[in-house]
Parts: C-alpha cells; sequence; structure tokens
C-alpha cells in the first residue's frame, strides 16, 4: 500500500519518460499523453492507424484520411499553423515534422510549455519507424510494434522480390504543370528504389526539380508514374500528352499510370500501399499474388 | 488646384519655432489610439479572450485562466509589439524618404529599399549565420546598397529627377526579388523554403527577444532623425533655400539614409517585406497635421504603428484559423492609395 502511494507520488512528482525526437530534443511527458494535436496530416494518419484517434484535438488542413479525422478542429495547414488555435486546444502533446513544420512554431509551443516531439522520416522505413516512436510516446508500445513490424514485412517482401531485377529507369511526375519530379533526397525517391526502380532524376541538385520535355525525352524513362490526385479525364489528358512522344519508352510501351498522391506523398502507413501498386507497375513480370 | 505645393511651408515658415505643447497633445492622442488599437487586438484572435479575462490578467487577478495568459502574453502581445515597432520603422522611413528625395511616392517598399534588406538576409541565412547580429548587419548592407542604386540610377545631370527614382525603386525591387526568388529556388536550405512566407511580410513567429534587438536601434535612430527634422524641413522646400539658409545638406542626408537603410534592414530581416505602409501613414500624417517634420516624425511614426498593428489583426483574423501575410492586407489597402496619390498628386514633389 504504502509503496503503492509512493510510486503514485512519484509518478506525479517526475515526468513519465523522456523522449529524444528527430532534432534530439528532449520531450518528457508527465503522463501518457490525452490531448494530441498532430501538425501534419502525415501525422494525423499514423495516430488513427494507432488507434489513438480520439486522444487527438486538432489536426492541420488536408487531414481528411482516415475520413473521421476531418471532423477534427483545424490548427492551420502544416506549413501556416495557427500557435494561439494549438494552444487554446490545450493539448498535453503536439506532433510535428522537422521539413514541414516552421521552427518558429516549435519555439513558441516550446514557451508555452507544450511538449513538441518532431519527426524526419526521409525514407519508408523511417515512416514505419514513426509508427513505432509515436505508439512508444503516447503509451501503445506493444501495439505499435506490432503494426509496424508488420508494415515492415510488407515493405520488405516487395523490396525482395525485385532486387535481384534488372531496375528499370521510372519518372515520376509529382505536379502537372510545370513538370515536377523528385531527387534522391526523397521518400518518392526511396519507394521507387524499393519497389526495383531507378528514379529518372534522383542526381538533380535540387530536391522538386522543374524538368523540361526535352530532357525526359533524352533519358529514355521506361515507365512514367503520374502522381496526382486528378482522376479520370484531366490523366488521360496527361497521359496522351505524353503518348504523343514514341522516342520514350514508357510512350511507346503505353506504360503510363496514375497513382494516388497521397500514397506516395505522405510518410504514412499508406506508403507502404504506395509502395506495393509502385511494385507491382514497375515489376509487372513478378508472381505478386501467393 | 493646391496639388502637392500646398504641403510645402512657405519659405518664411521654416524656421518658426514649434509650439511644443501642440506637439505633446499630438502624441498623446496618437498614444490613445495606440493603446486601443492594441486591447482590441489583444482581444481578437482564434482563440477566444473577454475583456473581463484581459482585465483580470492585467491587474494580476488570481482568477486569470492560466491558458488566456499564455495567449495574450507569449502569443499575442509579443506580435502586437513587433507588429507596432516595425510600423513604426517603415512609417518613419516612408517620411524620411519622401522628404529627402522630395517625393511624396516614396517609400521603403517601392524604393527596394526592403528587397534589399531582403535580399541581404536571404544571403546571411545561405551563410549560416544567426538572426542575433549577422543576419541583421546583412540586411542593412542590402538596404544600404539598394538605396545607393535608387540614388545613382535616379541621379541626371541636373538634381535629381522624381520620376526616375521611383522608377530606379521599380527596377532595383524587380531586380532584388528576382535574385531572392532564384536562392529560394535553387537551395536546398529547408530554411529558406519557409521564406516565401516572410517575403510577404509575416509576423506569426514574433518573439520578445526580437523586439529587444530593433527597439533600442530604433530609439536612437528616431532621435537623431527627430534631431533632424528641421534640415528635412528645408530639403523639402528645396536645395536653394537650403543653401540659403546656409544649410549643409549633404551631411545630414548622409546621416538620414544611414540610419533609415539600419532600421528598414533590421526590421526586414525579422517582419519580411510589409509594403506602403511608409507611403499611407504619412501622407494622413500631412493631411491632418502638415508638413512640419517636428510634427510629422513623430505622428507618422506612431500612425504607421498603430496602422500595421491593426492589419496584422485583419491579417490573422480574417480567414481564422488560417492567416495572410501581413503584406497582403497592407498592399490590398496600400496599391489603391499609390494609385489614388499618383492621379491627385502627380510623381512630382513641389514644382515651384
Amino acid at each position: 500500500m504504502v509503496a503503492c502511494v509512493l510510486t503514485l507520488s512519484w509518478s506525479v512528482l517526475t515526468p513519465a519518460a523522456t523522449f529524444r525526437d528527430a532534432l534530439g530534443r528532449e520531450v518528457s511527458l508527465k503522463s501518457s499523453p490525452k490531448r494530441i494535436v498532430s501538425m501534419a496530416p502525415s501525422l494525423t494518419e499514423i495516430l488513427y492507424y494507432l488507434g489513438l484517434g480520439e486522444r487527438v484535438v486538432g489536426v492541420t488542413q488536408f487531414s481528411y484520411f482516415p475520413p473521421e479525422a476531418g471532423q477534427k478542429p483545424k490548427v492551420g495547414s502544416y506549413i501556416n499553423l495557427n500557435v494561439e488555435k494549438i494552444i487554446s486546444l490545450d493539448p498535453d502533446l503536439a506532433v510535428g515534422t522537422v521539413d514541414g513544420n516552421r521552427p518558429g512554431v516549435v519555439k513558441l509551443l516550446d514557451q508555452a510549455g507544450i511538449p513538441v516531439y518532431l519527426v524526419n522520416p526521409r525514407s519508408v522505413r523511417d515512416a514505419i519507424k514513426t509508427v513505432a516512436s509515436l505508439g512508444r510516446l503516447c503509451g501503445a508500445r506493444k501495439k505499435a510494434e506490432d503494426l509496424s513490424y508488420g508494415l515492415y514485412r510488407r515493405m520488405d517482401r516487395v523490396f525482395q522480390k525485385t532486387v535481384s531485377l534488372r531496375h528499370p529507369v521510372v519518372f515520376l511526375q509529382i505536379n502537372i504543370r510545370p513538370i515536377m519530379t523528385v531527387n534522391r533526397n526523397t521518400i518518392h525517391n526511396d519507394v521507387i528504389r524499393l519497389a526495383g526502380g531507378v528514379n529518372l532524376s534522383r542526381d538533380e541538385p535540387m530536391t522538386y526539380p522543374t524538368i523540361s520535355v526535352e530532357e525526359i525525352i533524352q533519358r529514355r524513362p521506361e515507365v512514367i508514374i503520374i502522381s496526382s490526385m486528378e482522376r479520370g479525364g484531366r490523366f488521360e489528358a496527361v497521359k496522351r500528352r505524353w503518348l504523343k512522344w514514341p522516342d520514350i519508352p514508357a510512350a511507346k510501351t503505353g506504360r503510363i499510370y496514375l497513382v494516388e498522391s497521397d500514397l506516395l506523398d505522405r510518410p504514412s502507413p499508406r506508403i507502404v500501399k504506395g509502395l506495393e501498386i509502385m511494385g507491382r507497375l514497375i515489376h509487372p513480370e513478378v508472381k505478386w499474388e501467393e | 488646384m493646391g496639388g502637392i505645393g500646398s504641403n510645402i511651408m512657405p519659405r518664411t515658415t521654416i524656421k518658426r519655432p514649434l509650439a511644443p505643447m501642440k506637439l505633446i497633445r499630438i502624441s498623446l492622442i496618437l498614444c490613445l489610439f495606440l493603446f486601443l488599437v492594441i486591447v482590441f487586438s489583444l482581444l481578437l484572435g482564434t482563440a477566444k479572450v473577454s475583456m473581463n479575462q484581459l482585465w483580470c490578467l492585467f491587474v494580476g487577478s488570481p482568477k486569470a485562466n492560466e491558458m488566456v495568459k499564455l495567449i495574450v502574453f507569449k502569443i499575442r502581445l509579443p506580435r502586437i509589439v513587433l507588429a507596432g515597432i516595425t510600423g513604426f520603422s517603415l512609417s518613419l522611413g516612408g517620411v524620411v524618404f519622401q522628404a529627402l528625395l522630395r517625393n511624396p511616392l516614396a517609400d521603403p517598399f517601392i524604393l527596394g529599399v526592403s528587397s534589399g534588406g531582403a535580399l541581404g538576409a536571404v544571403i546571411g541565412i545561405i551563410l549560416g549565420l544567426g538572426f542575433g547580429l549577422g543576419i541583421p548587419l546583412m540586411s542593412f548592407a542590402g538596404a544600404l546598397l539598394a538605396i545607393y542604386l535608387v540614388l545613382v540610377m535616379g541621379r541626371r545631370k541636373i538634381g535629381m529627377e522624381s520620376s526616375t527614382i521611383l522608377l530606379a525603386g521599380v527596377i532595383i525591387n524587380a531586380f532584388f526579388t528576382s535574385i531572392i526568388m532564384f536562392f529560394i529556388a535553387t537551395s536546398a536550405n529547408d530554411r529558406l523554403h519557409t521564406m516565401l512566407f516572410w517575403l510577404y511580410g509575416d509576423l506569426s513567429q514574433s518573439l520578445y527577444s526580437q523586439s529587444l534587438v530593433i527597439g533600442p536601434v530604433l530609439f536612437i535612430g528616431f532621435i537623431i532623425l527627430f534631431g533632424l527634422a528641421r534640415h528635412l524641413n528645408v530639403i523639402t522646400a528645396g536645395e536653394e533655400t537650403a543653401l540659403h539658409l546656409g544649410v549643409n545638406v549633404e551631411r545630414a542626408k548622409m546621416i538620414c539614409f544611414l540610419v533609415v537603410s539600419l532600421i528598414i534592414g533590421l526590421v526586414v530581416s525579422f517582419s519580411g517585406l510589409i509594403g506602403f505602409v511608409g507611403l499611407i501613414v504619412p501622407h494622413l500624417g500631412r493631411m491632418a497635421f502638415g508638413s512640419d517634420h517636428r510634427v510629422l516624425l513623430p505622428v507618422s511614426s506612431l500612425g504607421g504603428a498603430v496602422f500595421l498593428i491593426a492589419a496584422d489583426t485583419i491579417a490573422r483574423t480574417v480567414i481564422s484559423p488560417s492567416e495572410l501575410p501581413v503584406g497582403v492586407i497592407t498592399a490590398f489597402i496600400g496599391a489603391p492609395f499609390f494609385v489614388y496619390l499618383l492621379k491627385t498628386r502627380g510623381s512630382g514633389w513641389a514644382r515651384s
């Protein structure tokens, strides 16, 4: 009994746990967080994936997956956050990304005494690790480890099936006009690599370079993937434009595909789904179903 | 048609002593305005803060809500202070430039001085300098370079041509902005990508520490400029008059350009590019109180603070919970005002 009271008061007086985030900042939590603000759509997806949706009290503008996340109060867009709104939701934890959330916001939240945990996923593996680390942070360690192990297995399966095959050149178009793509420092590049392809623009100096049709013709991609939320007509139009260039192998063989951009842009559990789709598109010759 | 000529004092009044009571009275009225706009701005925002709660906070009542305290003291107040200081500085810069260049349309933004400061700041960030000293210094250097270029490009064989100066400003603005965009587009530096917000004026990340850097510089700068108010009067009246009165115009001009560049450079490095404040406010001040710079300097500066706090309050509430860059609001009000001035006053000052 005495011991019980002692441990109780101990847990009240001292932080239950200290975590280190992607920037090496120490994040101390007094107890398992009950009111979480998610400062990026990918983090919202992870929290819901972990079954922590009920603890989420605020999300960013484009957090529409899963659909019920869209009902939560909005705290601005992830690059243009409303700090005042976040504070007024009285959170005991805010999770954000190093890339999107501006350093000033983190400083303001720090000053307001709100623990901020930042993640910086740059690969599929990082995204899966984020699932595990957010789970640990929120006291759902076991579940998070099981789920992330499952995701890891799915990732590895795609990788193992394609790693020894010839890697075709893949052009990933992330914006229709102007034509934009990604270099090696992106999670998209990692998806292409794991799916057994070579990213056509991996050596570009800019992270999201704008690239000319001329350049693409010269580099002869064998597969063109258009990552977009557009469906139907708009995609068909873009596809027709590529088909006009029979010098491009992908156009000659008609290997031009649309992939829902949320599955490739967001370092969330769904990126594994994106990876599986990409694997099938880049290597249709593989026997995928068992 | 009085035109801009009516704003120029008859030569006989140049040396007239200023009634100090008048200045104090006007300043007090403006301070009251400033106080009201601050209270108003503290009350408005995404989170609800009532008059009652605000009162409890300021009298230190134990009933004060902890969250309201956070929002008011850590988020809204530092932002209001920085907005006030920024507005004060930009408007002060506007008045001084208008006097020095004898051009009612001069403003730190229109002349390209702000974008010069911004370019300096961007280069500072690329070089990995700190916000404490390095970046503000680079920003100062950029602002100074811009004003130097305006002066060189605007100089004709006989004195300064008013519209040429404005054109020089437009050119410099375009050129510097293009270099900034080049750096942003090509840089792998994550810090630069978020600077697009800053290019349209951004006060959303205000900290007291920023105001503490600008505050003292602004205070000393204002005193120096205020001390030169009579020189500014003389310069506005025309260089012949100045020669006639035996005023050392060149030295006064040099000091003014340096001080204003320093202030604008500092402000830009923290708040980004906020246009038209230095155009609207001094003009209203001139319409209300005449163009004696001993009155106009304090009036415009305080007015600038009031204006920018109000504009920023609109910026952060109008599409809540998202917010607009404050430069969007000032340009939305300022650009039509600029056209109005151009139509009614022309780009010249007095052509007597």
